[in-house]
């Protein structure tokens, strides 16, 4: 199954298979960390996939008073989707129900670029012709009055068109809960990765999936392969020994900060080595020809 | 090479009109062509050469050394590079920039910065009347960019203005921010009568308490204001620090017009 090994665990020889993606980045600052995560946490549920969420998303970091704009603490948040019409939708829609509502919260572009998506354009007429526009150093940012005040929000914020969604790695273990741990130091040593979020729920799957399934209808399905109940029945990736499987899925703004996330996380899930419990890293892909961005797991280590 | 320098000779028997020597007028010309400019507004013709002693190549940079309040739209028009004055700056400074720097060490006239669409004045003494208002045949007052004014504004600062930043060190004069459209002016001491006059939308930003204010302004409190703190954020980080705080008393007016601006009185 695999020739290499680090700290004993073996890494499989397979590449993950990752996606083209647009994706943004905003800033959501209020009276406190504790406030600025609330709305960005509302912002971000319900986003691990594009399958169903309609936009993966998630907190890439906390931010210092030192780092925003209204000196205030703030959290740098992710969204992704598959192109710019959905994003557009889908930063309306959520920064609307989500930031707007939460007390004291103000929403800042985190990203440059030419082509712009609408932030504050659009909520702010929910001011009912009481939106203020202000130009400040360049950047046009709108005042929206609100039951606790004004609502704050710059007008647009940049995206890419060069993210990438996708990147994964799967952690085989012996015991759920090694795999468990080893999936929650993959995801903090992620955070610390720029650009780079993991959608999932405390940024781990348990619920690999594959194209397709018996049912019509059904785009995708549980990853069999992958299932330990169903060792004895299916085409089996996995040893007899491992009894648990988590995926760590990964989206970046660049294919860069991807690599960056997947290395530090194979990094951090080999940090107790095999004495703890896990067997093997590998990753997921569709045999290559689906998804243009190719990351080996080799070349991830090197 | 240094900067294109223009030293007055000695004061000047008319007003000068400056506007000729802006950078991308002066950038290729050669120093004879430069001398040859006229200048004067009189019948008395008068060039650069006959008033300004003139060194330096540089016409990105354009400096004028000794000059007084007869001398007149210093870099009215300019698109581009900066102007450093050392000395007074008559009227018209600036009037109608689009984009550049303008630094002025003394005090400007009437209408600096009149009708401006971008660009900064940084005038460290007093400026006249009607700053960042209407410049002649424009109906609208500064379109953008920042003035800042270390000294005294005079009346009528910022008439009709539309969008931009006007930052006042010392005390503004009566109608500051008249029939103003948008925009910010923020008066770090005291403010004239009747200010916000004819205010339609546009905020001023008062560190002190006006002595008087027009009937036809509304009351709404004193409250947040997280404009206030991305404005403090912004002007500290480009070298114009003050402390504006996040509270503040909102008086909305002029109800006698549209009556969306806003006086925010800081608490």
């Amino acid at each position: 199954m695999s020739q290499l090994s680090l700290k004993g665990v073996a890494i499989v020889e397979t590449f993950a298979e990752a996606f083209p993606m647009v994706g943004t980045r905003i800033v959501i600052t209020a009276p406190s960390l504790e406030w600025a995560l609330i709305a960005a946490r509302t912002m971000t549920g319900f986003a691990t996939s594009v399958i169903a969420c309609g936009a993966e998303a998630g907190i890439e970091r906390t931010l210092t008073c030192d780092e925003t704009l209204d000196g205030r603490p703030g959290v740098a948040v992710l969204l992704f989707t598959m192109d710019t019409d959905k994003l557009q939708r889908q930063l309306r829609n959520r920064v609307g129900q989500c930031v707007l509502t939460s007390p004291g919260s103000a929403c800042f572009a985190g990203l440059e670029g030419e082509k712009k998506l609408k932030l504050g354009a659009s909520l702010r007429f929910f001011g009912d012709g009481w939106q203020v526009s202000k130009m400040i150093g360049g950047r046009r940012f709108w005042r929206i009055p609100v039951m606790d005040g004004e609502f704050l929000c710059e007008a647009t914020t940049g995206f890419t068109k060069k993210a990438v969604g996708g990147g994964n790695l799967l952690v085989l273990g012996k015991s759920h809960a090694a795999v468990l741990a080893a999936c929650e130091r993959a995801v903090k040593a992620i955070d610390e990765i720029e650009g780079a979020i993991t959608p999932f729920p405390g940024g781990i799957v348990r619920s690999g999936s594959k194209v397709g399934s018996k049912y019509k209808g059904q785009i995708a399905s549980t990853n069999d392969a992958y299932c330990p109940t169903l060792k004895a029945a299916v085409n089996t990736e996995l040893p007899l020994g491992v009894e648990a499987v988590m995926e760590i899925v990964i989206d970046g703004l660049t294919e860069d900060s991807v690599a960056k996330a997947m290395h530090a996380g194979v990094h951090a899930i080999v940090e107790g080595g095999a004495e703890a419990g896990v067997t093997h890293i590998t990753a997921g892909n569709y045999g290559g020809n689906l998804g243009p961005h190719h990351f080996h797991l080799k070349e991830i280590l090197a | 090479m240094s900067a294109l320098t223009f030293e007055l000779r000695s004061a000047p028997d008319q007003r000068l009109d400056l506007g000729p020597l802006l950078p991308e007028r002066l950038d290729g010309l050669k120093p004879k062509e430069i001398e040859a400019l006229a200048i004067g507004t009189t019948r008395v013709p008068l060039s650069v050469g006959d008033g300004f002693k003139v060194t330096g190549t540089d016409a990105s940079e354009v400096r004028f050394a000794g000059t007084d309040a007869r001398c007149d739209k210093i870099g009215a028009g300019m698109t581009k590079g900066a102007i450093v004055v050392d000395g007074d700056a008559g009227a018209y400074l600036g009037a109608g920039m689009k984009k550049g720097k303008i630094e002025v060490s003394g005090s400007a006239g009437v209408l600096a910065g009149a009708s401006m669409a971008g660009g900064s004045i940084a005038i460290a003494g007093d400026a006249g009347e009607r700053a960042g208002g209407i410049h002649v045949g424009e109906t609208l007052g500064m379109r953008g960019g920042v003035i800042t004014i270390g000294g005294n504004a005079g009346s009528l600062l910022g008439e009709r203005m539309r969008r931009g930043l006007v930052i006042v060190g010392g005390d503004a004069g009566d109608y500051a921010g008249g029939r103003m459209v948008a925009g910010t002016i923020l008066i770090k001491r005291r403010v004239g009568a009747n200010a916000g006059f004819g205010l339609r939308r546009g905020t001023l930003i008062l560190v002190e308490p006006p002595k008087d204010i027009l009937p036809t302004f509304g009351d709404c409190g004193v409250l947040e204001f997280d404009y206030l703190r991305l404005l403090e954020h912004w002007l500290r980080a480009n070298d114009k620090p003050v402390n504006l705080g996040g509270r503040a008393r909102r008086l909305m007016g002029d109800m006698s017009v549209l009556g969306k601006g806003e006086m925010l009185i800081l608490a």
